[in-house]
């Protein structure tokens, strides 16, 4: 497996693991959005993921808009922890 | 037998602060205390020699969010986590409204409510990072009457509660659990102020026909901070002797 791969798989299991999540990681695309109609997830949920996020992964997330960019997808998490994401 | 826990408890010089700080000490040999003092120390003191080794005084003025900061940044340096905090401090400042001040009112509600709400804010995120972590906010029984005399410190307190039941539901995914205590008429240095006309007064209400000993409110801290209370979060226990 890819670096990358592998890191989007840890994501997943931190999201799953952090948030006390049902679904399994081959349950969750890489593109699914985490709110709204995709994961379904709340701000309760976004404030455990940014904690969760800095204590695995060193991800500051400093203010709310940037958090609204890189919270939205695996895809997006992991562009910013690999440090390739523009608005970090 | 429960690992090591840092716990802070605000307020720690008067009455009910020195007895949840003892309650603790006499009961949980691996715990950590850190006593949050501010105007005055002495009580504090006394426990620290009475306990070597297990106390820290540290310097907390709970209104102000700063010194929560260096507070926190101390303890976790020192003890590695934070993970159980008693909001204790708060303190009365008494006159009918149609008389109150506004320094009355606004210190009453920066000691009481904003001072509650910094603490909380400040070990949330260290609570949710370990995910473990109790919250224990000292109300009072004025937080669910309405004292003459108190709209500042009722309003405070209700705040409190709402504050309490607010956190509770936010943090609760972390398994990190926010109660409150209600006393009410409890044997301490505020009671002992009181003269004996509203003494006897006070005590008229009590169902028990007794005031409260500080023990048997810190006997319910101890216990919303055990690992046997994991499940009750934004609750409000009320230790007042039956007052309705």
């Amino acid at each position: 497996m890819s670096e990358i791969l592998e890191l989007k798989q840890r994501i997943k299991e931190v999201l799953i693991e952090e948030l006390m999540l049902q679904e399994q990681p081959d349950e969750i695309g890489n593109d699914t959005p985490l709110f709204g109609d995709g994961l379904g997830l709340d701000s309760v949920d976004a404030l455990q993921l940014v904690v969760a996020l800095e204590k695995n992964f060193d991800l500051k997330i400093s203010d709310a808009e940037k958090a609204k960019l890189i919270l939205r997808s695996v895809d997006t998490i992991a562009e910013a922890v690999t440090d390739k994401f523009p608005g970090k | 037998m429960q690992s090591m826990r840092n716990i802070l408890i605000t307020g720690a010089n008067g009455g009910i602060g020195r007895s949840v700080a003892r309650e603790f000490l006499s009961n949980d040999f691996s715990d950590h205390i850190w006593l949050g003092i501010h105007s005055h120390r002495s009580a504090a003191e006394e426990i620290r020699e009475e306990f070597p080794g297990r106390v820290d005084l540290i310097e907390l003025d709970v209104t102000d969010p700063l010194s929560w900061d260096n507070s926190l940044n101390t303890i976790i340096k020192k003890g590695g986590s934070i993970d159980v905090l008693v909001n204790n401090a708060g303190g009365h400042e008494d006159s009918l409204l149609a008389t109150m001040s506004d320094d009355a009112w606004n210190r009453v509600i920066d000691m009481n409510l904003n001072g509650t709400f910094y603490g909380c804010r400040i070990v949330s995120k260290p609570m949710l990072a370990q995910r473990s972590g109790r919250i224990i906010n000292i109300a009072s029984l004025s937080a669910l009457s309405a004292p003459l005399g108190q709209a500042n410190y009722a309003a405070a307190k209700s705040g409190v509660l709402s504050l309490t039941r607010v956190l509770s539901r936010e943090l609760a995914r972390a398994g990190v659990t926010v109660n409150a205590i209600c006393p009410g008429y409890i044997e301490t240095e505020a009671l002992s102020q009181m003269d004996e006309r509203t003494r006897k007064a006070a005590l008229g209400n009590v169902p028990m026909r007794r005031f409260g000993r500080p023990e048997e409110v810190s006997t319910a801290v101890r216990f919303l901070a055990c690992s046997q209370a994991s499940y009750i979060t934004g609750s409000v226990i009320k230790i007042d002797g039956g007052i309705y």
